[in-house]
């Protein structure tokens, strides 16, 4: 009883904090969204309208559309290539190791602001070393921003460069909790490092890799920072994804009934993944 | 060794090489030329060919973005992250060696609410609303409470996760032979298990720190006024605010990465460890 005591004054504080800012508010959120809203104050009830005009808006298809194209390409993408980079950082010598570490976490550990904006002035901008390396090199102009696959394309770019890092370190401890037994005797049986890696390693590496999807995914649809910094949502909506239509419902267009509405759309899709994390941790009572 | 498989061993390191140098390229050179660029006069910044190291170096761009009362603005910053890292560690502290340590009843679901909140300040884009209009009705908005109070909620899930694989790992005797010498709760936490989970702790103070100075949503629509606004909705304001002149801008974004880059420098091994400690678990 005394223990019961001990316990939960021990742990009311964490549940004080975390359930004030990251749960309560989702309840009065979805009370709040099926109010009428004018200029943020909460007027009479009305059902789904909010809900109704969010979904009768016709760029929303399109806006769902892009986010699902950025979200698929940059989680694939980032994880087929951080598999490479940490098999090849798993060979190496305990300090090269951890020098290569570090490059790879750079823009990872930098703010997505500051690493969008010090991309974009580096490889996009017209008076920037990429696109005079480019025009020298090549020759032609490298203007991936005025055509809208350009600008897609170049907001997963970024999406990837920046958080293959997360994606590394993640594998990179899956790969050394493999023991080197299996891999030696998978050599010793004479299997090609090819068949090593595909029918020992990567079968090993299940957990690591659904974990690094599920966090990707999060991470990758909850993206304001990067569309807002690089494109704006341009040119003509090609890289509106649906974390900047919330963002920009809200507080460009000041539509809160329908921002709040979507923004719940989005967090019951999250929760799909964070059950997926859940389950992925696998924590044992 | 076959004459094949050498080659193949030949062509994966080549490969290898080649992706490391891309990657250094990559990763580096945008610090690199942004760092260069808050450097130089504008005459050297629309030079064409682009000068790399033959400019006069100038500290006008970082004059520029003093006179905005930039430096107020770190020191903004700083204090939030500074606060939210003590609140952290000491609401995390006693909740990880509780979730560890003590049996109670809802033990099991109540440590999975604290896992699955970890993924869920992930998608903070998606709770950015829904705290936003809540705050606003309670008036906390605009206040200089609020962003911290958002900051330790986003990083005490994961803080806890971190701190309770340190208490697992400190053998049960240590704190059993305390407790039967009559050590209070407190006590027990503060000269007990704190000195015994210092590279957690470290770690997760480091991460909580990190990624409260990388936080950009919550600081952009929390607070209004310039006193009380975090630094990356500064910089991402000073886009608008100076346009395409990118002196002024890489000198901006060059401070807001110097803290970040400066921990690395000094706690890089703590930092990665930190980072896959965190990461493998959750």
């Amino acid at each position: 009883m005394k223990s019961n005591t001990a316990a939960f004054t021990s742990v009311a504080p964490a549940f004080v904090l975390t359930g004030f800012v990251l749960f309560s508010p989702v309840v009065y959120a979805i009370w709040f969204s099926l109010h009428d809203i004018r200029y943020g104050a909460v007027g009479p009830f009305d059902g789904g309208a909010n809900y109704l005009r969010l979904f009768q808006d016709y760029t929303l298809p399109g806006t769902m559309l892009r986010t699902v194209i950025h979200t698929g390409a940059s989680v694939v993408i980032t994880v087929a290539i951080a598999l490479a980079i940490s098999v090849g950082i798993d060979r190496m010598k305990p300090r090269a190791a951890m020098i290569a570490k570090m490059i790879v976490i750079l823009p990872w550990i930098t703010s997505a602001v500051v690493a969008t904006l010090l991309f974009r002035w580096v490889f996009i901008n017209d008076i920037g070393v990429a696109s005079y390396a480019v025009g020298t090199l090549v020759g032609g102009e490298f203007t991936p921003m005025t055509n809208s696959t350009g600008a897609m394309g170049l907001l997963i770019f970024v999406s990837v460069w920046k958080r293959l890092g997360y994606a590394v370190i993640v594998l990179l401890a899956g790969l050394k909790s493999i023991p080197n037994e299996c891999i030696e005797a998978a050599h010793v049986d004479g299997a090609t490092p090819w068949q090593v890696f595909r029918l020992v390693t990567l079968p090993l590496l299940k957990t690591p890799m659904l974990l690094v999807v599920v966090v990707l995914m999060l991470a990758n649809i909850n993206t304001v920072e990067t569309p807002l910094v690089l494109t704006g949502g341009g040119p003509n909506d090609a890289t509106r994804i649906l974390a900047l239509e919330v963002y920009e419902r809200a507080f460009a267009i000041f539509d809160l009934g329908s921002a709040t509405a979507l923004a719940l759309v989005m967090f019951a899709a999250n929760i799909f993944m964070v059950l997926a994390y859940v389950r992925l941790t696998g924590w044992k009572a | 060794m076959s004459a094949r498989r050498r080659a193949a061993k030949v062509s994966t390191q080549t490969l290898v090489v080649a992706l490391v140098i891309l990657l250094v390229v990559l990763n580096g050179l945008p610090f690199v030329w942004g760092v260069l660029t808050s450097l130089k006069s504008e005459q050297d910044l629309f030079r064409f060919p682009p000068a790399f190291f033959d400019f006069a170096p100038t500290l006008d761009n970082y004059h520029r973005v003093a006179a905005t009362g930039f430096f107020g603005n770190m020191l903004t910053s700083f204090i939030y992250c500074v606060v939210a890292v003590i609140t952290v560690v000491v609401v995390g502290l006693p909740a990880a060696y509780a979730f560890d340590r003590y049996s109670f009843p809802l033990r099991r679901p109540l440590f999975l609410l604290i896992i699955a909140s970890i993924p869920l300040s992930i998608g903070a884009a998606a709770l950015l609303i829904p705290t936003y209009i809540y705050f606003v009705r309670l008036g906390l908005t605009n206040t200089p409470y609020v962003l911290p109070l958002i900051y330790a909620a986003h990083q005490l899930p994961m803080t806890i996760w971190i701190l309770k694989g340190a208490v697992e790992s400190i053998p049960h005797e240590l704190d059993e032979a305390a407790i039967v010498d009559g050590i209070s709760r407190v006590g027990l936490l503060w000269r007990i298990v704190l000195p015994l989970s210092r590279p957690a702790l470290a770690a997760a103070s480091i991460l909580a720190f990190v990624g409260t100075w990388n936080e950009f949503v919550a600081g952009s629509v929390m607070v209004d006024s310039p006193q009380l606004k975090p630094i990356q909705p500064l910089v991402y304001g000073f886009i608008g605010f100076f346009g395409r002149e990118w002196g002024p801008l890489t000198a901006s974004a060059t401070l807001a990465m110097l803290p970040i880059l400066f921990i690395f420098i000094l706690f890089g091994r703590q930092f990665v460890a930190g980072l896959t400690k965190g990461a493998v678990k959750g």
